[in-house]
C-alpha cells in the first residue's frame, strides 16, 4: 500500500506562488469578494508563508508553500463528530463535503491550520463555470473543504495503469502544485516506495517538519535551507 | 359532520409544521442545487500553445474538456520554461472566461468617457474605422495615424509596422516594458540591442537591482536556471543579488547586499576596482577586445583618463564603502566570488537604469563583464538571432504614403541612446497641440492606468478626435475611446511568441486557439489585414494575406527552408540537436512544408539551440571594432549637450532627501503576479499579490519597522503616500528587509473600488536626458494616516 | 382576577396565598417587559433566519477565528446552568436547611438556560440542516459527541429533578382549583400527598440529588475538554476539566443571586429571601472567587513558566496585548469586585449581592471569551498573521435573543410553578425545626 507525502525544498522555492494558483484552478477553489477576503475568509489549499529573520540588511526570507500536511496521526479526524473528516489506506486526509455540519471543530484543531470553511456558498459567475474542473466537486456553503493530494488525479491515474496492465508510476501521480512548480522544489511520491524519489529525501539530513513535536507526524517534509 | 376543536387545531398544526418544514428544505437545498454545473462526463484533450501573458513567452499545455480550457499548465518542451509556470500564466483561465470581457465591439454613443456605448457589428466597427482612416489619407495626411503598442514582439508588431508604413504613417509609439540595457549596448559594443544572458551555463549571477524571480524579462528562464530541473546534480549558479529592496529575489538569491538607494554602479565600480588591484580580471579579453581601458588621447587630440585610471583612483574599497554602505569585506568578497566563480555575469536591471543618470550607471555595471571577458562566451553576456522567419511582402509606397513617412514621426526631441520615455514624450507632443494627430489606435495599451502622467494623457486624448481601442476589456484608457474592437484573448487566437532578447536563443514560440473564439471579438491581426483590404490601393497590395493565420503559416516557411534549428522537444532531442549543430551538422526531419507546420503548430513552436561564440561581430560593432569602455559616441554626445556628465565618475544617484517635508524615498518595484493595469482583474491573483499572506486585493506599501515607529503608524494602518505630485492610498506593511528612510512602492495594484494605486504618479519627472528613462529613485514622500 | 380566584385563594395558608399569587396575579408591568423581551428574541429569530439562508458569512467569524460568540454563549449558558441542579443538590445532599426557599428557583433556571445553552452549537453549525448526522455518523472519539451525549443526559436528569420535587405543590395548585384544573390534573400525576407518597417522594429526590452531582460535573468537564482536547495554545490544559466546573458553579452561584433579588422585589418575597441567605451565598460567591483566582493564577502560571512561544503569543495578547481590556476586566468582574464586596459582611445583603452577582456573570462571560478567541486568533505557527474577530450584529442579536428568550420564559414559568417550593417550606415549619435541634443534639457528647 502507497503512503503518499511530499518534500518540499526551501532552497529551490521562491515564493512566486505558481502552486496557489494552480491549487485553486485544479480543485475550483472559488475567490471571495475583496470585503470577505478583508474578513479573512479567502481559501487557499496551497498557501505560500514567509518567514522573515533579521533587519536591514541581514534580513532572510524563507517561503514554506502549506498545503495540508496529511498527517499520519492527523488531530482533526479525532475531533470530527459526524466523521466527515477521514484518512484513507494510503494515507491521504480527505473531507466528506456532504456529511460535513460545518462545526469547524477541525478546523481549530488542526494546528497548521490547513481547512478551510466556506463561509457563503461559492461564487462562479456564469463566465467563470467555464473553466472549473469536472473532476473536482464544487463545495456548497457551510461545510469545510481541504488539500486533498489532487486525489482525483491518483484515481485516474490509477484507472490509465489499470488500462495499460501495468503498474503504477511515479510521475503517473502528481499533484497540480508539484506539476507547475518552476523551479521543481515540490517532490511528490509514495514515501514507502525504495523507487520514488521521497523516499530517499525524507531521510536527508536537512528535513524538517512543521510541529513535529506535536506528534501528528506529517506527511509534508521541508528541506531546511543550506545556510 | 363539523370538526370538533381539538380535531380543527390539530389539522391546523398538521398543515403549519409541513409548510414550514418545506419552507426549510428550500432554503437549505436550494444552495445544493444552484450548485449543478450540468457536469456530464466529456471528452479531454491536451494542446500546447504559448503564453501571451508577458514577454517571457513561456510554453504552455491546455488541457480542455469539451472545448473548454480547464487549466493551463506548463509546455515541457519548451526550452526556456521547461514545463513550468508562473501564477500569472496559470490563472489564465480567468482571464479568458472573464465575467468583465466584452461581449462585441462598442461605438460611443454619449459624449467622450461618459460610459454610454452602443453595441455594433464587427462590419459596422470595422467600416466606421475604415472610413476614418480612410478620410485621413484622402486629405493627404496620413500622418496623422498614430498606434500606441503594448509589447507585441513578433509578427503582430511587424504588421503594424508594415501597415503604418504603407499607409503612410511613422508614428508607431512604443509602450512597453524597459529596462535600458539595450543603450548600453549600443554605446559600448555599438550593437543596438538588448543583451541575452546565459544564466544556464554562468557560474555567479550577480544582479544589479534585476528582478529576476519576479517581473524581469522573463522569471521563468530565472528560475530554470536557478533551480537546474535538467541537471542530475544541483548545479545551478550562485545568484548574487545587489538592492536596496529585500525583494522575492533577493530573499532567495544565495546572496543578498543591500545597498544605499541609487548606489549600486558605486559598488560595481568598487568591485572593479578591486578585480583591477588583485589582478583577477580576464587580461586577455581585455586587451585583444576592450578600447578605453587605459588612459588614451580622444578625437580632438586631448589626453583623456581610461577606464582604469577613473576606478583606481576614485573607487577604493574604503570610499565605497562609505557610499553604499557595504563593508569593505564584502566588497573584496564579492570580487573574489565574481573571480572565482567564472564565468560570472552581471545583469542590469531597471533600479539601475531609471535614473537621472541610468545610462553611466548601466555602463558601470555592464563594465564588469567586459572586464571578466564574460562577453560571447558561454555563462556570459550573448547577442542572439531572432528566429529566421520569412519577411512580410515588400512594401509599395503610394505617394500619399510616401509623403506622410516623409513627414517623419511626431514629436522633435528625441533621447540621444535608445527611445525610453516614448509614450509618454508622444502624448505631450499632442497634448501641447504642435501634433495634430487625428486618429489613435490603441493595442495592448492602457497609458491612463499604466502612465506616470495619466493627466497629460487626458490633454492628449482630448486633443485626438477619433480613438481606438483594441483591448478586450473595457480598460481606464478604452473607456475615452470611440470604438472598441476587442482583440480575442491569448487562447482564443494565431500569434507567433518570440521569447524575449535576455534567452540567449531565438525560441518561435506559437499560440494558436485552444478554445473557440469568442463570437464578439475579432484578431486584431486580421483587423489590420482587413482594414488594408478595405483601404484598398497600395495598402492592400502590401498586405495580400488572407488571415492572420495564413501569415504565421507563410512566415514559417522561413523557418522551414532555413536548414537549422527544430520544433520544439524534449531534453534529449535539445541536446541531440545542440550537439549536432556545434558539429557543423543538421538533418532534415520534414519532408514537406505541410508536415513542419502541422508538427510545429503541435508542439508549441521552433527552437535553435546553438549559438556561435566564434562570431566577433557579436563582440563589437563600434567603430573601433572594440568594445569601448570610453564610448567615442557617448563622449561626443556629452559634449555636444554640453552635459557635465563624466563617466564612471557621475554613476550615483542623490542619495539624501533634501527636504525635510518629504523625508523618505520611493522605491516603486513591479510586482510579479500583477505586471500590468488590466491583469489585476483576476480574481485569484488578487488573492496573492506579494509575499504579505494577509494582503489580499488591496495596495500597500512596505516600511521598515523603525521608520514606522519613528512614524507612529503600526502594522495594517491604512496611510496616504504623499509627494509633491500627489498622492494615494495603501496599507502600510512593516517589513524588517526593508531600508530605513524608504518606502517600497508595489505599482500594478489597484484599490479594490478599481482605482489604480500607482505609485509611479507620484515620481518626479526627472529624467534619464541621454535614455529618456524616467527616474525611479529620486522621489521622496511622507507617510499620513488616512 | 375573578372574584371565585380570589376567594379560593384567600382561603389557603398565608405561604400559599404569597407564593400562588404570581399564578393568578399579572402586572401591566410583566406585560411590558414580557413584551420588550418577545421582541427582541423575535429580533435574534430574524436574524437567524438571515444566518441560515445566506450561510455563517453574515457572522463575524473567519480564519483564523473560527469560533465565536456562539461558542462563547454556549459555555457561558451551560456554566449557568450549574446554579440550580448542582447547587440545590449539594445542598439538599448536606441537608442545609436553608436551601428551603431557593432551591425551586434555581432547579427552574438550570433546565430553561440548558436549552438555551444547548442550541448555540447548532447555531453556530455551517449545515444545521445536517445536525442529525451527529447521530447517524456518530464518531465516539470526538469530544463534540461526548458533549452531545452528557448535555443530552443531564437535560433529562435536570427535568426530571426539577419535576419531581414540584409534585406536592402541583397538587396544592390542583386541589386549590385557582388555575388550568386539566392541566394540573396532568402534571401534579395523581400526587396526594399520603405519607407514603411523600416518604417515597423524598427517596426519589434523595437518590435524584446524588445522581444528578457526578452527571453535572461531567457536562462541564466535557464541555472543558472540548478545547483542552485540540493541541492549541491556552487550550491544550488538563485544568480545563475542573477549571470549568468551578466556573461554572460560580457563574451559577451568581446567576441565582440575581434572580433571587429580581424576584425578590418583583413578587414581594422578602419573608422568603431573607437576608441570611443572600449572606450565605454571598459566602460561597466569596469562596468562588478564592477558588477562581486559584484555578487562573494556576492555569496561567503553567502557561508562562513553561514559556512555550506558541502559549506565550496567546498569554501575552490576553495580559497585555489587544485582549487587555477583556481580561483585566474579567479580573475585576470575577475576583476583584465579589471578594471586596463579600468579604464584609455589610455588603452580603441583596444590593451588595446583586452587584457581586452581575460583575461575576460579566467576568465569566468575559473568562469564556478570553479562553475562546485570542487562542483563535493566534495560531500556534509563529509566521502565520494574528487574526481578528468583530462580531457581526447578526450574532449580537442572537446573543440578545437568547438572553432575552431565557429570562422570557423563566418569566412565564413564574406564572405555571411557585418559584418557592410551598410544601418544602411548611416542611421545613412542621418538621425540620424538630429535626435539626435533635441532630445538632446528636452531634454533641452526652451532657454528663
Amino acid at each position: 500500500m502507497a503512503r503518499w507525502g511530499m518534500v518540499i525544498d526551501l532552497d529551490r522555492c521562491t515564493g512566486c506562488a505558481a502552486c496557489e494558483v494552480a491549487c485553486k484552478s485544479e480543485n475550483n477553489v472559488a475567490a471571495v469578494s475583496v470585503e470577505q477576503a478583508d474578513m479573512g475568509r479567502a481559501s487557499s489549499w496551497m498557501k505560500v508563508m514567509a518567514h522573515v529573520e533579521g533587519e536591514f540588511p541581514d534580513t532572510t526570507m524563507h517561503f514554506y508553500p502549506r498545503p495540508c500536511m496529511h498527517c499520519d496521526n492527523p488531530p482533526c479526524i479525532r475531533v470530527c463528530p459526524v466523521q466527515a473528516t477521514y484518512i484513507d489506506d494510503e494515507g491521504i486526509v480527505g473531507q466528506i463535503y456532504a456529511r460535513c455540519i460545518g462545526c469547524r471543530y477541525c478546523a481549530n484543531a488542526c494546528p497548521y491550520m490547513v481547512k478551510y470553511f466556506n463561509w457563503y456558498g461559492p461564487e462562479w459567475s456564469e463566465a467563470e463555470r467555464q473553466h472549473l474542473n469536472p473532476d473536482v466537486s464544487v463545495r456548497p456553503a457551510g461545510v469545510i473543504e481541504k488539500c486533498t493530494f489532487c486525489h482525483h488525479r491518483l484515481q485516474k491515474a490509477r484507472e490509465d495503469a489499470r488500462a495499460e496492465g501495468r503498474e503504477l508510476r511515479e510521475e503517473d501521480y502528481q499533484p497540480a502544485c508539484v506539476d507547475v512548480c518552476p523551479t521543481n522544489a515540490i517532490i511528490f511520491g509514495d514515501l514507502d516506495n525504495p523507487s520514488h524519489a521521497v523516499h530517499t529525501l525524507k531521510d536527508d539530513p536537512r528535513v524538517l517538519r512543521l510541529m513535529e513535536d506535536l506528534g501528528t507526524q506529517p506527511k509534508v517534509y521541508y528541506l531546511r535551507p543550506r545556510d | 359532520m363539523s370538526p370538533s376543536r381539538r380535531e380543527f387545531l390539530w389539522t391546523m398544526g398538521a398543515a403549519a409544521a409541513t409548510v414550514a418544514l418545506k419552507g426549510a428544505q428550500d432554503v437549505f437545498w436550494e444552495s445544493d442545487e444552484s450548485l449543478d454545473v450540468g457536469w456530464a462526463p466529456g471528452i479531454e484533450e491536451r494542446r500546447n500553445s504559448t503564453c501571451l501573458i508577458c514577454p517571457s513567452r513561456c510554453g504552455i499545455r491546455g488541457r480542455l474538456v469539451d472545448g473548454r480550457l480547464i487549466r493551463i499548465n506548463g509546455n515541457p518542451l519548451h526550452p526556456l520554461s521547461r514545463g513550468g509556470l508562473c501564477p500569472r500564466g496559470v490563472a489564465g483561465v480567468q482571464l479568458l472566461y472573464h465575467p468583465e470581457r466584452l461581449a462585441g465591439p462598442l461605438v460611443r454613443s454619449g459624449p467622450r468617457g461618459s460610459g454610454q456605448w452602443e453595441t455594433v457589428t464587427r462590419e459596422q466597427a470595422l467600416e466606421r474605422i475604415a472610413e476614418q482612416l480612410g478620410s485621413l489619407r484622402a486629405a493627404g495626411r496620413p500622418e496623422g495615424l498614430a498606434l500606441l503598442a503594448g509589447y507585441s514582439a513578433g509578427t503582430m508588431q511587424d504588421l503594424w509596422r508594415q501597415f503604418l508604413h504603407n499607409f503612410g504613417s511613422s508614428n508607431y509609439v512604443a509602450d512597453e516594458y524597459e529596462d535600458g540595457t539595450e543603450a548600453v549596448m549600443a554605446v559600448m559594443h555599438g550593437i543596438d540591442r538588448r543583451p541575452s544572458y546565459d544564466l544556464d551555463r554562468a557560474r555567479l549571477v550577480l544582479s544589479f537591482g534585476a528582478p529576476l524571480f519576479e517581473s524581469w524579462w522573463s522569471p521563468l528562464q530565472a528560475f530554470v536556471a536557478f533551480a537546474n530541473p535538467d541537471a542530475e546534480e544541483e548545479s545551478g549558479p550562485r545568484f548574487v543579488q545587489i538592492d536596496t529592496r529585500f525583494s522575492r529575489t533577493a530573499s532567495r538569491a544565495h546572496e543578498w547586499v543591500g545597498v544605499r538607494p541609487g548606489t549600486h554602479a558605486v559598488l560595481a565600480l568598487g568591485i572593479a576596482y578591486v578585480l583591477i588591484r588583485d589582478e583577477l580580471i580576464d587580461a586577455d579579453f581585455v586587451a585583444r577586445h576592450v578600447a578605453g581601458f587605459e588612459d588614451f588621447v580622444d578625437a580632438q587630440g586631448q589626453p583623456r583618463e581610461g577606464y582604469r585610471s577613473l576606478v583606481m583612483r576614485n573607487y577604493r574599497t574604503e570610499e565605497v564603502s562609505a557610499i553604499t554602505g557595504v563593508p569593505v569585506a564584502r566588497i573584496t568578497a564579492l570580487a573574489r566570488a565574481v573571480a572565482a566563480n567564472r564565468p560570472a555575469v552581471a545583469v542590469c536591471g531597471t533600479d539601475v537604469a531609471f535614473a537621472p543618470n541610468g545610462l553611466l550607471a548601466g555602463l558601470a555595471v555592464h563594465s564588469i563583464n567586459v572586464l571578466m571577458g564574460s562577453v560571447n562566451r558561454p555563462g556570459g553576456v550573448l547577442f542572439a538571432d531572432d528566429a529566421p522567419v520569412g519577411p512580410l511582402t515588400s512594401p509599395v509606397l503610394d505617394e500619399t504614403a510616401r509623403a506622410g513617412v516623409g513627414r517623419g514621426p511626431i514629436g522633435t526631441q528625441r533621447p540621444v541612446f535608445g527611445s525610453g520615455g516614448e509614450a509618454l514624450r508622444f502624448a505631450a507632443a499632442v497634448a501641447g497641440a504642435e501634433a495634430p494627430i487625428e486618429a489613435l489606435l490603441l493595442y495592448y495599451a492602457n497609458p491612463i492606468a499604466s502612465s506616470t502622467d495619466p493627466s497629460v494623457w487626458h490633454e492628449a486624448l482630448e486633443k485626438i478626435p477619433f480613438v481606438v481601442s483594441f483591448s478586450p476589456f473595457l480598460d481606464d484608457t478604452a473607456r475615452y475611446a470611440d470604438v472598441v474592437l476587442p482583440d480575442l484573448l491569448p487562447y482564443e487566437r494565431w500569434q507567433d511568441a518570440p521569447t524575449p532578447t535576455s534567452y540567449p536563443y531565438p525560441v518561435w514560440g506559437l499560440a494558436r486557439p485552444l478554445v473557440e473564439p469568442h463570437e464578439g471579438a475579432m484578431h486584431t491581426g486580421d483587423v489590420v489585414l482587413d482594414l488594408a483590404r478595405r483601404l484598398g490601393g497600395s495598402v492592400a497590395a502590401s498586405l495580400p494575406y488572407e488571415s492572420f493565420e495564413g501569415l504565421l503559416k507563410e512566415r514559417t516557411r522561413g523557418l522551414f527552408a532555413v536548414r537549422r534549428g527544430m520544433t520544439l522537444g524534449g531534453q534529449f532531442e535539445r541536446e541531440h540537436h545542440r550537439q549536432m549543430e556545434e558539429r557543423g551538422w543538421w538533418l532534415p526531419e520534414h519532408t514537406d512544408f505541410e508536415a513542419f507546420w502541422d508538427e510545429l503548430v503541435e508542439r508549441g513552436g521552433w527552437t535553435d539551440l546553438f549559438y556561435d561564440h566564434t562570431d566577433p561581430y557579436r563582440i563589437a560593432q563600434t567603430d573601433s571594432g572594440r568594445i569601448e569602455l570610453m564610448p567615442a559616441k557617448l563622449l561626443s554626445a556629452l559634449a555636444e549637450e554640453g552635459s557635465e556628465l563624466r563617466p564612471y565618475l557621475d554613476v550615483a544617484t542623490q542619495t539624501a532627501a533634501d527636504s525635510t517635508e518629504f523625508s523618505l524615498r520611493l522605491i516603486p518595484y513591479r510586482v510579479s503576479t500583477l505586471a500590468s493595469g488590466t491583469l489585476s482583474l483576476e480574481r485569484w491573483l488578487a488573492e496573492q499579490p506579494g509575499i504579505f499572506p494577509d494582503v489580499l486585493w488591496h495596495p500597500w506599501v512596505e516600511v521598515a519597522p523603525e521608520t514606522a515607529h519613528a512614524l507612529g503608524l503600526s502594522d495594517d494602518t491604512l496611510v496616504w503616500v504623499v509627494a509633491p505630485r500627489g498622492r494615494y492610498r495603501a496599507r502600510l506593511k512593516v517589513f524588517p528587509g526593508t531600508a530605513p528612510e524608504t518606502v517600497c512602492a508595489p505599482y500594478g495594484l489597484r484599490q479594490p473600488d478599481g482605482e489604480p494605486a500607482n505609485p509611479l504618479r507620484l515620481l518626479d519627472s526627472t529624467n534619464d536626458p541621454l535614455t529618456g528613462l524616467p527616474s525611479w529613485s529620486s522621489t521622496f514622500v511622507r507617510l499620513e494616516q488616512a | 382576577m375573578r372574584q371565585a380566584v380570589r376567594e379560593k385563594l384567600a382561603r389557603m395558608s398565608n405561604d400559599e396565598q404569597i407564593l400562588l399569587r404570581p399564578l393568578v396575579e399579572t402586572s401591566r408591568s410583566f406585560y411590558i417587559v414580557a413584551g420588550l423581551l418577545a421582541a427582541v428574541t423575535l429580533w435574534g429569530m430574524f436574524a437567524y433566519y438571515l444566518q441560515v439562508t445566506y450561510g455563517l458569512g453574515r457572522t463575524g467569524l473567519n480564519r483564523p477565528s473560527y469560533w465565536g460568540i456562539y461558542i462563547i454563549c454556549f459555555v457561558f449558558f451551560i456554566g449557568i446552568s450549574h446554579a440550580g441542579t448542582l447547587i440545590s443538590a449539594i445542598l439538599r445532599v448536606s441537608k442545609a436547611e436553608w436551601r428551603r426557599s431557593i432551591t425551586r428557583s434555581a432547579e427552574l433556571i438550570t433546565v430553561l438556560v440548558i436549552g438555551f445553552g444547548a442550541i448555540q452549537p447548532i447555531i453556530d453549525l455551517g449545515r444545521p440542516d445536517r445536525v442529525l448526522n451527529v447521530i447517524f455518523n456518530a464518531q465516539l472519539r470526538s469530544p463534540l459527541l461526548w458533549d452531545v451525549t452528557s448535555i443530552g443526559l443531564y437535560f433529562i436528569s435536570c427535568t426530571i429533578y426539577l419535576y419531581v420535587p414540584m409534585l406536592p405543590d402541583l397538587a396544592i395548585i390542583r386541589d386549590s382549583g385557582i388555575k388550568a384544573p386539566r392541566l394540573y390534573r396532568f402534571l401534579a400525576a395523581g400526587y396526594r400527598d399520603t405519607p407514603a407518597q411523600r416518604a417515597r417522594l423524598e427517596r426519589v429526590i434523595g437518590v435524584l440529588s446524588i445522581i444528578v452531582i457526578p452527571i453535572a460535573v461531567s457536562v462541564h468537564t466535557v464541555i472543558g475538554w472540548i478545547f483542552a482536547m485540540t493541541l492549541r495554545p491556552m487550550w491544550h490544559s488538563t485544568i480545563f476539566g475542573p477549571y470549568f466546573v468551578m466556573g461554572a458553579i460560580y457563574s451559577g452561584i451568581a446567576a441565582i443571586l440575581v434572580a433571587m433579588v429580581v424576584l425578590r422585589r418583583a413578587f414581594g418575597l422578602q419573608q422568603y429571601f431573607k437576608d441570611i441567605h443572600f449572606d450565605y451565598l454571598g459566602r460561597l460567591l466569596l469562596l468562588f472567587s478564592l477558588l477562581w483566582f486559584y484555578f487562573t493564577f494556576a492555569e496561567y502560571l503553567t502557561a508562562f513558566y513553561g514559556g512555550e512561544p506558541g502559549e506565550m503569543r496567546a498569554f501575552w495578547a490576553k495580559l497585555t496585548g489587544p485582549f487587555a481590556i477583556p481580561f483585566w476586566t474579567m479580573v475585576l468582574g470575577c475576583f476583584i469586585i465579589p471578594l471586596s464586596l463579600m468579604s464584609r459582611r455589610s455588603m452580603r445583603t441583596p444590593r451588595g449581592t446583586l452587584i457581586a452577582g452581575i460583575a461575576v456573570m460579566i467576568g465569566m462571560w468575559l473568562e469564556r471569551f478570553n479562553i475562546v478567541v485570542p487562542t483563535s486568533v493566534n495560531p500556534r505557527w509563529e509566521i502565520e498573521s494574528i487574526g481578528q474577530y468583530l462580531p457581526s450584529w447578526v450574532e449580537l442579536s442572537i446573543m440578545a435573543a437568547t438572553f432575552s428568550g431565557f429570562t422570557l420564559l423563566y418569566m412565564l414559568a413564574t406564572k405555571f410553578v411557585p418559584i418557592v417550593s410551598i410544601w418544602e417550606i411548611k416542611e421545613g415549619r412542621e418538621h425540620s425545626v424538630r429535626e435539626v435541634a435533635d441532630r445538632v443534639a446528636e452531634y454533641l457528647p452526652e451532657s454528663a
